[in-house]
């Protein structure tokens, strides 16, 4: 099956492959439940996507075949270079963020997540702090003085520029 | 011609559109210069900042960006033999041997004002085609804008990097994505599991950052080598490009009617141009042993071609709604949000809308050139930026950049979730502009699809019937055929 050899090709397989299989299982609860999986091109919402999902589904296994019979070229083994650990760590920190983002504000949860980032790729504590916080002020003076976006403001309702 | 140009002119000629041009061609060659990024990165970065803009700004500040980050690739590749984007591949040929000799400012000048040159002169392809493409356009009736649509997605999967299989399952992908939402005929809710945030489907510059920025920065923090600063030689102004580039009119020229020749065909792409362009000068040159050792004709057809291609990509967007390349996909996308629909209607409704866009290409070529050779002791400094200050700076702009579109922290998870697809399709070696371009054209193929139907007496025959739509669909099964021939037909082994 040369899996290893294809290991990004076959994930990649199985995420593309789940798009009509849930297109299919969508189709036959919750747009039949709206009564919109049958009838002419204007009531019939699933029609069209059931097209997609089924080329998907020809292309899908078309691929499958050409990974099994070895008739891709270019390899994809997951091969992790010695920086993808903290690249994982940087993804890691990033979804806390997003957990973080809503409760804490951007105010504190940004100058966190970009020192501890900066320090990871091996700037010093000092720069990092820093460069944090300053890059935190420039970003919300635009965003917020310039644009008038409204940043999250945590619990502690704060802002700078809005 | 001129007519749309003079009813453009009150539009783009404001303190504001001017200005933005110019902010976005730095921002564009500081973007284009850094490895790894480029000028698809630049837009996407400036998207979201642009809907809070009006129109021919926001439009003006993105095609700059889309110039500059085309004509930025070449100062790394000529520098540090890196070239900052695929775009500028071609030009380390000669650019990095030019550079090896002492004539780093030559070689740089010589691209810039190549790249420059190049883009006015696809300006001016661009203005005299894209309204005749339109006006053809006309004729058009749902099943053609189906058939087109159809066309357009299919020759950007074939076209694209990698096999033309992984092509169309991206395209495939970015038009099932593209259902997610409420559907426009129905008004029902499709794909969108119960939860509000997805009833106008996902949103695209949270794609787009995901895919393209996010996703990229994994594969730069993968790379390691975070405070590295490459050695540059001291770069001073130098104006001498000007001459020397009198020596290559011709070259320029021919370049650039190539570049955007092959950039008006979708998926064709900058650096495919930039080779082709090369090849062609280099047989047409009278010392062609010179190239590849520092030939100045090498980096001018590069680089007039690359940005050619610009120019010439904007056709089929501008008068068909068909994008010529990711980046013109995401300006497509832009213009969508911004209020304004791509195609003849644009040309008929909103002509001093579409004047004022080709005002701003031009007007980002003619700053282009002067930045460019201003700038150059500037972007030297850039390139001594270690990664370890520009990745989470990306990623910061990227988050707030995305956030602040409908100030949704649920755009951040698909975001953070189409980063995921896009680095896992990368590793892959999937293309991933058919992804973007798929979820731009689906609402157009799906809605003059079941127009098309509803406007049939013989079902489906109706895309047959019709002279127009049964030629371009007659390509797309061309295209298909020769697609599947080269898939199942063995490989020849050297």
């Amino acid at each position: 099956m040369k899996l290893r050899e294809h290991a990004y090709d076959w994930l990649a397989w199985l995420l593309i492959g789940a798009v009509p299989l849930l297109i299919f299982w969508q189709n036959a609860t919750s747009l039949t439940e709206q009564s919109v999986a049958s009838g002419g091109p204007m009531s019939n919402a699933a029609a069209y996507p059931a097209i997609i999902a089924w080329i998907l589904l020809g292309l899908t296994a078309v691929n499958a075949l050409r990974i099994v019979a070895g008739r891709i070229s270019q390899h994809s083994p997951l091969d992790p270079t010695p920086t993808t650990r903290l690249a994982m760590i940087a993804t890691a920190l990033f979804v806390a963020y997003l957990l973080c983002l809503g409760w804490l504000g951007y105010y504190i949860a940004t100058p966190v997540l970009l020192t501890l980032l900066f320090a990871m790729l091996g700037l010093g504590p000092i720069a990092s702090l820093a460069g944090a916080i300053a890059a935190t002020l420039i970003v919300a003076a635009v965003f917020e003085g310039l644009l008038n976006v409204v940043l999250p403001l945590g619990i502690f309702n704060f802002t700078l520029f809005g | 011609m001129f007519d749309l140009l003079i009813e453009g002119a009150p539009l783009y000629f404001s303190p504001a559109s001017v200005l933005l041009t110019v902010l976005g061609i730095i921002g564009g060659l500081v973007i284009g210069v850094l490895p790894g990024l480029g000028p698809l990165m630049g837009i996407v970065l400036l998207l979201p900042v642009a809907f809070h803009l009006d129109p021919i700004p926001a439009m003006a500040m993105l095609i700059a960006v889309y110039v500059g980050g085309s004509a930025g690739g070449s100062i790394s590749a000529i520098l540090l033999r890196i070239p900052g984007t695929p775009l500028a591949a071609a030009t380390l040929f000669d650019g990095y041997p030019l550079a090896q000799k002492g004539r780093s400012q030559d070689a740089i000048g010589l691209s810039i004002t190549a790249s420059s040159l190049g883009g006015l002169v696809a300006g001016i392809v661009l203005i005299f085609f894209s309204p005749v493409l339109a006006d053809f356009a006309l004729n058009f009736a749902p099943p053609e804008y189906a058939a087109m649509a159809l066309l357009g997605l299919l020759t950007i999967a074939v076209v694209s990097e990698g096999s033309a299989i992984k092509g169309m399952l991206a395209g495939g992908l970015g038009l099932a994505v593209a259902t997610v939402g409420t559907d426009e005929f129905t008004q029902a809710y499709r794909y969108t599991f119960g939860t509000i945030n997805l009833t106008s489907g996902p949103n695209l510059v949270a794609v787009v950052v995901g895919l393209f920025a996010l996703s990229e920065l994994f594969v730069q923090i993968e790379g390691g080598n975070f405070r590295d600063r490459p050695q540059i030689q001291k770069l001073r102004i130098s104006f001498r490009a000007f001459r020397l580039i009198v020596n290559h009119r011709w070259n320029v020229v021919r370049s650039a009617l190539l570049g955007t020749g092959l950039g008006a065909i979708p998926g064709a792409g900058g650096d495919v141009s930039a080779f082709v362009s090369y090849a062609v000068a280099k047989r047409l040159a009278s010392e062609a042993e010179a190239y590849g050792e520092g030939a100045e004709g090498g980096v001018v057809a590069t680089e007039a071609a690359n940005n050619g291609t610009c120019g010439g990509a904007l056709i089929p967007t501008l008068s068909l709604g068909i994008p010529g390349d990711a980046s013109t996909a995401v300006l497509l996308g832009a213009l969508f949000l911004l209020g304004f629909f791509p195609g003849p209607e644009l040309f008929q409704y909103h002509a001093d809308v579409a004047g004022g866009i080709f005002l701003a290409y031009l007007a980002s070529n003619v700053v282009l050139i002067v930045l460019g050779i201003v700038l150059v002791p500037f972007f030297g400094t850039v390139l001594k930026v270690p990664k370890a200050w520009l990745l989470p700076l990306v990623l910061l702009l990227s988050t707030l950049g995305t956030y602040a579109l409908q100030n949704s922290v649920f755009d951040l998870w698909v975001m953070l979730a189409f980063g995921g697809i896009g680095y896992v399709l990368r590793k892959a070696n999937y293309p991933l502009a058919p992804i973007i371009i798929g979820m731009i054209l689906g609402p157009v193929l799906e809605n003059n699809f079941r127009r098309a139907l509803l406007l049939s007496r013989d079902g489906p025959m109706i895309f047959l019937e019709r002279p127009i739509s049964a030629t371009i669909l007659a390509i797309a099964a061309v295209m298909l055929v020769y697609v599947t021939i080269t898939t199942v037909r063995p490989r020849k082994r050297s």
